[in-house]
């Protein structure tokens, strides 16, 4: 009987900190704007497959990596002339116009005049009411992709932190509560993974193991969670060690291990929670970085579309093909902002001098 | 401090130790290298592939050959080149190193400058409209997809306006009869470029005793044009003249990478400020400053900035730690033939020699700045040099 008042007792006083802490978070108009984007991505990341599921969208036409559509368009096969400017055209740079073609560049199909209408497939084509954001050079949708894209950031972002914090958090709180040797030691481990050079050790490790997300995930999270966070880490847990209810806990006879779990752990979380929400925004963008030079066997990702986007030669072409160059780059951006920015709003929360009263 | 000094090296000679054994097993774990890749050639009679292998000592087994590799990077010898033959790792780098190190140096300074100032005036605006948009600019450009970014710039300044050069360190074209190497003129650049950073040092240094702000700040603009002046009649008489054009040329390729850099790279400085400044606003003695009367700028630029910048300065030696790794990306993309491009491409290309040697002389770098980093802050924040002696 007591029992069961205290459990509904804790589970009030929990319910009530997370509202207190909801209002806090709500105050900072930066930490909802980062939110509502990620809210913003996760709904595109889940809508995807809700799509496929209920048969809104063929698997066919609309699949990121194998789905193909052509478009056709009928073009006004015209000659262009020798000299400018003519009444038709400027300069050289307007003919062929709109929905027009070059009798020149049908070489190859025999039997075209001047003054036919002749069928071609766009790819890529602009945006319509069936491709939201268009196709690329395959005529594979860039909506669809886009969608692809977000489900690997979520899962890459989320896996890598999640386990690149958890292993900060143990070991830094170790290294706190052990002191000496232990201490000495993961300090110095740290300062071996920060001696490497990131990018070329992912490099090597490419060139020997075929890297995919959850390879990634595992290798960006351990490299993190070895690195510079523990450091920070072990100083937050400093800082808690030498509290009064960790005394006070030893004196009642506490063992080692529970104090650390139980009294330690819960104080240096906030500030776990926090790094965490900022090596998500670490994570994509470094798989955005490994999938643009063309390291990762990932199918679909948004440093893979730019990356194709920059082979095909589109991104120096301007903006007359913006619905490839720009929906990918601005995605990583946006969402890595948006994390950053929810890890804002959560630093205003937990560092009470950072509140504005 | 003097204990605790040589315990830290002892330590960390232990860690580059391990650091080189690493880092050579790593790179042993790829399948072939450029040198192997050399050997596969059919017309090469199988006892000069034998005895190739011998003089290089590649038949040994792996521990001997690891053995003699320390052995010999604490000789000082790092062996030859697979790819550029003649030529040694340590004189690849020797000629690599300064142009990197140029244009980070410029970079860092000017974005460390510049995000400070921006991140006192947002903590200081804190709840305003244009504090809002202010910060959502710069974490834009804190996390904006790098490469994507510095594509677009080039694209638009080197392609669509035509301003500026895409990528590379000079046109070859006006160098054909050029009666030096461009490694010359870039050193000649680099002293300058240093003598003029302290000169204008020193002007802060004099001026900082300087109570009133408005005549603190009139001298040291002043200074500043004295030094446009300076270098004006430097460049246009004797000697410089005639590496005036090259040297040019080199700014001239330069200004693209440094302004895309920077705009990246000042927001990190910008947001920490940011928030420290905040911090610090909280304290009682800005209260008190408020309480007897003493001017706002005064109190911002006194009183709070300059707690404020102890994070800040430590964050910016932590960023020098990563200069050669952070060169890699930029390197890449503005084909600027540094240090970044160098380790890449020797990595990609399995030219472990020279792999190796960067890759350990970006260990020491990064060992050294952090040792210095350590000792640095204890000097900058009295609480941890109490604790460091107690």
């Amino acid at each position: 009987m007591n029992e069961n008042i205290e459990q509904d007792l804790q589970k009030q006083l929990r319910k009530e900190a997370i509202r207190r802490n909801w209002n806090l978070f709500r105050q900072s108009k930066l930490g909802m704007i980062g939110l509502y984007i990620v809210i913003f991505f996760l709904f595109l990341a889940l809508l995807q497959p809700f799509l496929f599921i209920t048969g809104i969208w063929n698997k066919g036409v609309y699949d990121p990596v194998v789905g193909y559509e052509a478009i056709k368009d009928t073009l006004l096969v015209v000659e262009c002339p020798k000299e400018y400017p003519t009444e038709k055209y400027e300069s050289m740079k307007d003919c062929p116009g709109e929905g027009e073609i070059n009798v020149k560049r049908l070489y190859l199909a025999p039997g075209v005049e001047v003054g036919d209408y002749y069928e071609a497939f766009i790819q890529p084509a602009p945006p319509s009411s069936r491709h939201l954001l268009g196709t690329d050079s395959l005529g594979r949708d860039v909506f669809s992709q886009i969608m692809e894209g977000s489900q690997v950031a979520f899962v890459l972002g989320l896996l890598s932190a999640t386990l690149g914090v958890g292993i900060s958090t143990i070991l830094g709180t170790i290294a706190a509560f052990f002191g000496g040797r232990v201490d000495a030691y993961l300090m110095r481990q740290s300062d071996l993974i920060l001696m490497l050079p990131s990018l070329p050790l992912l490099f090597i490790i490419s060139a020997f193991a075929e890297l995919k997300v959850w390879h990634l995930a595992v290798v960006l999270g351990v490299l993190g969670g070895l690195g510079g966070s523990v450091i920070t880490i072990k100083s937050q847990a400093l800082q808690v060690k030498v509290k009064p209810f960790v005394d006070s806990a030893r004196i009642t006879g506490g063992s080692r291990w529970r104090i650390m779990f139980s009294h330690v752990l819960p104080n240096v979380a906030p500030l776990a929670l926090l790094f965490m929400v900022f090596s998500v925004t670490g994570a994509i963008a470094s798989e955005s970085v490994l999938s643009f030079l063309g390291l990762l066997n990932i199918d679909m990702s948004w440093g893979i579309m730019i990356y194709l986007s920059q082979t095909d030669g589109f991104i120096f072409s301007g903006l007359e093909f913006w619905w490839l160059i720009l929906p990918a780059g601005l995605a990583v951006t946006l969402l890595a902002g948006g994390f950053y920015l929810v890890g804002r709003g959560l630093d205003d929360v937990f560092n009470p001098r950072l509140r504005k009263r | 401090m003097g204990e605790y000094i040589i315990k830290r090296t002892l330590q960390m000679t232990v860690v580059f130790f391990l650091f080189l054994v690493f880092s050579y097993l790593l790179f042993n774990a790829i399948p072939g290298n450029a040198f192997s890749n050399l050997l596969l050639n059919p017309d090469l009679p199988p006892d000069a592939y034998n005895r190739v292998l011998e003089l290089y000592g590649l038949d040994k087994p792996l521990f001997e050959r690891l053995q003699l590799y320390i052995v010999n990077f604490f000789k000082g010898d790092f062996g030859y080149s697979y790819k550029s033959f003649p030529k040694t790792p340590i004189e690849l780098i020797s000629e690599r190193l300064p142009r990197t190190l140029m244009l980070f140096a410029i970079v860092n300074i000017v974005s460390f400058y510049t995000g400070f100032f921006i991140g006192k005036i947002l903590a200081w605006r804190r709840g305003s409209q244009s504090e809002t948009w202010i910060t959502l600019t710069s974490v834009f450009s804190y996390t904006v997809f790098y490469p994507w970014f510095a594509l677009m710039m080039l694209w638009v300044f080197g392609y669509k306006l035509g301003w500026l050069p895409i990528g590379k360190f000079l046109y070859p074209e006006k160098w054909y009869d050029a009666p030096f190497d461009s490694d010359i003129v870039f050193s000649s650049m680099i002293k300058f470029t240093i003598v003029v950073s302290l000169i204008q040092f020193a002007a802060y240094l004099a001026t900082r005793g300087i109570e009133s702000l408005s005549s603190r700040r009139n001298l040291r603009f002043a200074s500043l044009i004295a030094i446009f002046i300076g270098s004006y009649f430097y460049w246009n008489n004797g000697a410089a003249l005639i590496k005036k054009p090259y040297a040019a040329d080199i700014a001239y390729h330069m200004i693209l990478p440094v302004m895309v850099v920077t705009i990246v790279a000042f927001a990190g400085t910008a947001l920490l400020t940011r928030t420290t400044m905040m911090e610090v606003l909280k304290e009682d003695y800005i209260l008190t400053a408020r309480a007897k009367g003493i001017s706002q700028k005064r109190i911002r630029d006194r009183h709070a900035a300059r707690t404020a910048l102890l994070p800040v300065v430590t964050s910016f030696i932590f960023t020098i730690v990563t200069i050669i790794d952070g060169s890699v990306l930029t390197e890449q993309i503005f084909s600027w033939p540094g240090m970044g491009q160098l380790l890449l491409q020797s990595v990609l290309e399995e030219d472990i020699p020279v792999a190796m040697a960067c890759f350990s002389f970006v260990g020491v770098f990064a060992l050294v700045a952090h040792l210095l980093a350590d000792i640095s802050y204890s000097y900058l924040d009295p609480r941890i040099r109490i604790k460091s002696q107690g």
